[in-house]
């Protein structure tokens, strides 16, 4: 009897606790890296594409992120307004970018100055709907030198991204320092089958073969989306206790 | 103004070859039939993947793979819970048939008595799927199973399917059959990645790396969605290599400019 009524009150509480449970959305800002990939660039993948299988009922992963964006385009094209214009309290903003502002030759480039203007516009316009803002750093590059150690990418702007997290308080995922320790670890072989390397003739969509080292393999991109989950337990926040439950196999 | 004109035939030429290329493409489907290292699965299993699955992207839409393979299946349990039949009632002329069995038809433990099938009856099985396709006028395709995940201390890989394999190779030359050997190739891409690296391509998850195996998994048999798709490249290669019409109805991408 004490036992049924234990159960009893177990299952109550479970199903208050799904009930409450708000539906949200994550939004997704960034680059190339983060991005849906088409079917014709398969196996490409951004890596916010398996971070969709990480979540229950009450979580909708919207990837906005788009190839070749800079803080700067991703603003003037209208893409972040296009995300403003939806955004409702207690969603997340997942904010990445790097890649395509840190290049001087590049059209989208921007000045360590604009970088760091922009991403405050980013957190204060989503903080300004009740949202919440999640900064990360660029994704890291492959890039080894001779003794094996790997060089790091981003050095400048990263850097401003935690400046900018530091000065607004606001949550941050240093996935420059996390995925480098990441591609450090695999070694140099291991870590090129995390990108988009095909030899010739492997892949149909690359019949010359591709070596990419920047652009990650369906491997890489679910790797890095493992390691954003992993700082978002350690951040210790509401959206945690949104991560799918399995049910338990016999 | 006569090489204008000699491009302009050789212009008009190309588009008739084109268009008659074209249209004669007949739509076909491109049956799996197997176990779990090559069927579909869902999401809430990712990331899990049969070869299968990367598989269907590499073709025309011409081609429409239909994959029929299960978790646990061998050449007697898929026959015996009506999974061929169906397949079979409704192939068409130009079809094709990849089959790829062994690890549950090997299954030699006591648990797996449900599914062991020994080598007299596989082979048996094998050429029931054979002829039965060949009467609907669609074309069989072995395929030797897929190797497992096994090195010996000084690293080299061992072969995991000896005998089914070779009962593959059996049946291919009496029935005239192509055979992929995915076992031998595979194997060969395990050699080449070695054995720190060939787990990438597997099921092994440290616990909460990925929620949806949260106490982690360490799985030499199973591969990732990586991995399944350079199992998926292999068998592509060798149908090509085969020269089986199928190879013409691989998507044709223009060589990008780097």
């Amino acid at each position: 009897m004490r036992k049924a009524s234990l159960l009893f009150g177990f299952l109550a509480l479970m199903a208050v606790d799904f009930s409450e449970k708000k539906k949200i959305k994550i939004w997704m800002i960034g680059d190339s890296t983060m991005s849906i990939k088409e079917k014709k660039a398969w196996p490409e993948t951004g890596w916010g594409m398996p971070f969709t299988n990480f979540w229950d009922s009450t979580v909708t992963v919207d990837n906005r992120a788009k190839n070749g964006r800079s803080t700067k385009s991703f603003m003037t094209e209208g893409l972040w307004k296009a995300v403003t214009d939806e955004l409702t309290e207690g969603d997340y903003v997942f904010i990445q970018f790097g890649h395509n502002d840190e290049v001087p030759t590049k059209k989208t480039a921007t000045t360590p100055e604009e970088f760091k203007t922009n991403l405050i516009k980013y957190i204060t316009e989503t903080s300004n709907k009740k949202a919440i803002p999640v900064l990360l750093t660029s994704v890291a590059r492959r890039k080894f030198d001779s003794t094996g150690k790997l060089e790091s990418t981003h050095e400048a702007y990263s850097a401003i991204t935690r400046t900018v997290a530091k000065e607004t308080n606001v949550l941050f995922i240093d996935i420059d320092k996390k995925s480098q320790a990441l591609l450090q670890d695999i070694g140099v072989e291991g870590s090129s089958y995390l990108f988009n390397q095909l030899k010739p003739g492997e892949h149909p969509n690359y019949p010359d073969g591709v070596e990419d080292n920047t652009h990650f393999s369906e491997l890489g991109a679910r790797k890095i989306a493992q390691l954003v989950l992993s700082e978002i337990r350690n951040l210790k926040i509401e959206l945690a206790e949104r991560i799918i439950i399995p049910a338990v196999k016999k | 103004m006569r090489r204008k004109f000699q491009n302009s035939i050789s212009g008009a030429v190309i588009l008739l070859i084109v268009s008659f290329a074209y249209p004669a493409k007949k739509k076909i489907n491109v049956y799996l039939i197997g176990d779990s290292t090559m069927c579909t699965y869902e999401s809430n299993r990712t990331p899990l993947a049969g070869w299968g699955m990367p598989f269907a992207n590499f073709f025309d839409s011409s081609v429409k793979i239909d994959n029929r393979a299960r978790g646990g299946r061998s050449t007697r349990t898929f026959i015996s819970e009506n999974r061929w039949q169906p397949i079979a009632d409704s192939l068409q002329e130009g079809d094709y048939v990849l089959m790829q069995f062994g690890h549950n038809d090997e299954a030699k433990e006591e648990r797996y008595k449900d599914r062991y099938t020994p080598v007299p009856d596989y082979k048996t099985n094998l050429i029931k799927f054979i002829a039965e396709t060949r009467a609907k006028k669609a074309i069989p395709v072995l395929i030797t199973p897929v190797t497992r995940m096994r090195f010996d201390k000084e690293g080299k890989i061992q072969e995991t399917h000896k005998e089914y394999s070779a009962a593959v190779w059996e049946i291919g030359i009496s029935y005239n059959t192509p055979v992929i050997d995915l076992d031998t190739k595979s194997r060969d891409l395990l050699h080449q990645l070695g054995a720190v690296n060939s787990k990438l391509l597997f099921m092994q998850l440290d616990s909460l790396e990925h929620p949806n195996y949260p106490v982690g998994q360490k799985d030499n048999t199973h591969f990732n969605e990586y991995g399944a798709r350079r199992i998926a490249e292999l068998v592509l290669t060798e149908i090509k290599k085969l020269k089986l019409e199928l190879a013409d109805r691989i998507i044709v991408t223009p060589l990008r400019s780097k």
